[in-house]
Order: C-alpha cells, then structure tokens, then sequence
C-alpha cells in the first residue's frame, strides 16, 4: 500500500481545485435548493392548469416536509444515479488514457494503492457531496414548510447513499477494467438497469444489493422494511467489486 | 544485489502480441555509469522494452533486470531505485511544475528539508524555476524538461528516457540533450531514441534495435571505427572517372562513389585495398591527393545494419 497517502492527497486536492468540486456538489445542492420550493408550489401549478380545463376537478392534499423529502430521494434516485455512474466511469480511465497513471505508477506506488486511492477519493466527495445536499433540504424545508424532522431525512438519505456507495464500488471495477469512460459508464448502467429489474423479484429485494434500489423510498415511507441482508449483501458487493478492481488493475498492462 | 551488477541486464527477452513479435529475444547489458543510447527505428520495440523494465508490461518470455533483480518479482524495490519518463509524458494539468515535483518525491517518501532543496535544484535544471504558471499552459519543450526534471527526484541510480527529444522542436531537442549530459557520471541513463545525431550528441555507449531484435552493441567509438575501416576515401589529380570503373570491378570493393576527384569506396577486404589503389592510381598516370579511412557516421552504421531491409 506504498504511495497511499500521497496519491489519495492529490486525489483530494485534485477533487478541491479542478471541476470535479463543482459537478457533483452542484448537482446534489441545485437539487436540495429547488427540490421543497417545487413539492410547495406544484399542488399549485396542478390546480391552475387543471382550472383552464373544463369539467375537469383536481383535489391535492395540502404538501408538506415528506413532498420535499420525496422530491429529494426521487432527484437521487434518478439523475444523481446517472450522474454517479458517468462522473465515476472516469476514475481510473482518466488517469490511464491521459497518461498521469505510467507516470505515477513507474514510481512506488503500487497498483492496489493506487485504485484504492481513487475509490477513497470518490467515496468522499460522494458523500460530502450528499451530505452537504442534506444539510441543504433540511434546511430550505424548514423555511418552506416550518417542519422538517432532520431524523427522517438522515436516514432516508442514508439508505440512497448506500445504494450510491454500491454503484461507486461498481464503477470502480468497471473504470479499473475499461480503457474508456464511455464503455465503463455503459457497463455501469447495464449493472443499474439489471439491479432496477430485480427488484421486481421479491427474493432480490429481500436478500440481495437490488433491495437498496428503492429501499430509500421505503423508509420515508415508514413502510418498516427489514434492510439488514440488502445492506450486508451490497456491502459484500463494494468490498469484492474494489477488490476485483484492485485484481484487474493489477495484471493490465498499460 | 551486487555493486557490479550492469544496470540493466536482458537475457532472451521476448514479447508477443498474439502472432506478432514486439521484442524478439533481445538480448542487452547496459554497464551502471553510462549514458547509453537505445537506438531503433519506430516499431522497433524499444517502447516495449522499457515498459517491461519499468513494470507497465510483462515479458511473455526472458528475463529483465534491473541491477541484478528481477523486475517481475521486484515491484517497488526496483522502481524506488529508477526514474522514468515516457514518450508522452501526462501531467496533472492543474499543478505547477513546483508541485508535481513536490508530489512526485512523495511517492518516493521524499519529504522536508531534502525535497525541498531537490525541488529547487531540479525546476533550476529544467529552466522552470519562476514559473508559476499550471503544468497544462506548459509548451511541449517545457513539459519534457519537467519530465526530466521529475525523473529525478529521487536521485535515481537509473534514469530511463523513453525519446525525450522526438517532439520537440531544435530549441527544445538541445535543452534536453543539455540536461541529460549535465547527468553524465552522475547517474546511468538510458535512452531510447530514433534520432541518431541525439545519440552521438550525449552516449558514450549504444545498442541497435532492430525487428524486436539487438543488431549490435558496443560504444560508439568501437562502432564507428569498425565500421569505418570498411570505407576508403581517395582523391587524385584526375582521371577520377576511369579509376572509379576500375574500382566498381575489383573483387575487394563492394561499392563505389564519386564526387569530382573524390572517391569513396567501400571495401570487404581492407589490406588488398591499401595495396591496390595506389597501384591502381599510379597505373592511371595521376597524382594521389588523398588516401584515407573513411569517416563514418552513427547514422551510415545504422543505415548498414537496418536499412537494407527497408
């Protein structure tokens, strides 16, 4: 693990001074910022389109702090997910296709470091990213709405950043194992849509990493539902997804 | 590890890409001191060589070494002990040239007083020292200084340049050629290169590759001389003409040319030459200006050993 500390510094560094500060970050806060103004006024909006419409009668209930939270995991669940798998589909292939991994590696640093690295690197700037978004729907509900249990909003967001941390792990191996980002984003959304599908299958949501796919919708729902295997099983699934990435890493030539 | 040890050893090195051969059993020994020239023309492998000694590849068969250890097994013994800089060299394009070197010695656990003193000496040798400006607003010229520069940061024991020179233009060929004899006695360097004049410039040893294979392997003096005594140059009073027919007939002459009363010949048999052509001159009736080995350049050795095939 030689080189550890000085490559996840400059992956850290890296993250601060260059775009990679202002994608994900943005995107999460651009969400947590418009997401409980919109479940505000959206009954609204229904209402005085559907009034244009003769006949027509539209009742909605009054919106409160649980629109914004839904609002919030909805946006995560959809856009962030892709925004993850694209972002990350560049991890390890940026820096071999550019050029900085011969560099770097023909120095003491070994390859499992290095691709243990880049994980820690995204993993934090994925969940201070998330984070930050939290703080900021908190927040910003509370000011829409006056309520805003910060309990319900922790664990809801937590439940998606685990299924977030699962397509992290994933897009590790497939970016340590592709020469280009765009062939790593394809195979990650291959992996998303096959996760998506299975949580049609009742077993899966139960017992496997699929069951993290709509779990965050299920606690803000206080459906009760047991997500014991579903996180034992995903957290498996990082621990040999990096793994295999550090062993795929390992034998390519570069 | 024996002090003895040649700073690079290659026994019957091969690397295939499914049917094709990229290295061919190459064999090599490249003494610890010198600065030694890895000549070839492009596809010779030479890139392939150093990826594998520089751990990026893996030989399919043969042994790489780099003083006395075995570069598939040594891992980061043997890269603490090298400094490498690739034909295309990729920076992070938002550091300076100051914090690249400072992170590149982090690799190596370079760190306080002696990094800091490294990293002013080294921007001083590539000419970066007030620099300030981020590494992706750098000319082609002043990326490959700070390559260099950034090779050795860890005061290697070798220094492997993959054709430091072959993008840049003559301004930039010349600041890395100075650089890399500032490093003579000081480091063994190893560079690969197509450009023969490079080689003459700053090697005082050389090896040809040629089709995955070392054609030859001596220091350049030993070259040329060798090479040289095989051309003869004559010029006379007149007559030039005849005695170049004459000549283009001789059984120890297996070439010849001429340039006004010049003529340069190359010769398979040396001694029957020397006895022959002032003969031959005499017998014509003409005056014999000039009788003398040829010069050779690196670049007629390399054209005779790998050009005849192309």
């Amino acid at each position: 693990m030689r080189g550890f500390g000085a490559f996840l510094g400059k992956e850290l560094r890296e993250i601060v001074r260059t775009w990679r500060i202002w994608v994900l970050p943005g995107i999460v806060l651009f969400f947590a910022l418009t997401g409980p103004p919109l479940a505000k006024v959206t009954p609204e909006l229904m209402k005085s389109f559907v009034a244009s419409q003769p006949g027509v009668v539209f009742q909605l209930p009054e919106p409160t702090y649980i629109d914004a939270y839904a609002a919030w995991i909805k946006n995560l669940s959809q856009m962030m997910v892709f925004a993850v798998i694209i972002i990350f589909g560049g991890l390890v292939t940026s820096e071999t296709k550019s050029g900085t991994a011969v560099l770097v590696l023909t120095k003491p640093l070994s390859r499992p470091a290095f691709v243990l690295a880049k994980f820690s690197g995204a993993l934090i700037l994925l969940i201070g990213s998330i984070a930050a978004g939290v703080l900021a729907t908190w927040a910003v509900t509370k000011v829409t709405f006056g309520v805003a249990p910060i309990r319900l909003l922790v664990e809801t967001t937590g439940t998606w950043l685990a299924f977030g941390v699962l397509l992290l792990g994933v897009m590790t191996l497939v970016s340590a194992w592709q020469s280009s980002q765009a062939g790593a984003a394809g195979l990650g959304i291959g992996v998303w849509f096959v996760l998506t599908l299975l949580t049609l299958w009742e077993p899966a949501v139960h017992y496997s990493p699929a069951g993290l796919a709509g779990a965050a919708n299920a606690v803000l729902a206080r459906t009760g539902a047991d997500l014991m295997w579903p996180l034992v099983t995903g957290a498996v699934m990082v621990g040999v997804c990096v793994a295999a990435a550090v062993g795929v890493f390992s034998r390519r030539e570069l | 590890m024996s002090v003895e040890a040649p700073a690079i050893e290659l026994r019957g090195l091969r690397k295939t890409y499914g049917t094709a051969h990229a290295l061919d059993g190459v064999d090599l020994s490249v003494p610890a001191g010198s600065v030694f020239g890895f000549l070839g023309p492009n596809g010779a492998g030479k890139t392939t060589t150093l990826r594998i000694l520089t751990g990026l590849a893996r030989a399919t068969a043969g042994e790489a070494r780099v003083f006395g250890v075995d570069v598939a097994d040594a891992g980061n013994d043997v890269r603490a002990r090298i400094g490498f800089l690739p034909d295309v060299p990729g920076f992070y394009d938002w550091m300076t040239a100051r914090e690249f070197l400072r992170f590149a010695g982090s690799l190596f656990g370079v760190t306080g007083a002696t990094l800091d003193e490294r990293v002013e000496a080294l921007l001083d040798l590539a000419g970066l020292t007030g620099v300030t400006t981020k590494v992706g607003g750098y000319s082609r010229g002043m990326k490959q200084r700070l390559g260099v520069a950034q090779a050795l940061i860890n005061a290697p024991s070798l220094l492997m340049l993959d054709e430091p020179t072959s993008a840049l233009d003559p301004i930039g060929r010349k600041d890395v050629l100075d650089m890399i004899v500032s490093l003579a006695g000081k480091t063994t360097v190893f560079f690969s290169t197509h450009i023969l004049s490079d080689v003459e410039r700053v090697c005082d040893q050389v090896a040809i590759l040629d089709s995955g294979r070392v054609v030859v392997q001596a220091p350049i003096d030993d070259l040329k001389a060798r090479y040289g005594a095989q051309k003869m140059v004559v010029e006379v009073t007149g007559g030039a003409d005849d005695l170049e027919q004459r000549f283009a007939r001789e059984p120890w002459a297996s070439a010849v040319a001429r340039e006004n009363h010049t003529l340069t010949i190359t010769v398979v048999d040396v001694d029957a030459a020397r006895h022959a052509i002032p003969t031959a001159v005499a017998g014509q009736g003409v005056g014999l200006v000039r009788l003398e080995g040829g010069e050779v350049s690196l670049e007629d050795v390399f054209v005779e050993l790998v050009g005849g095939e192309r």
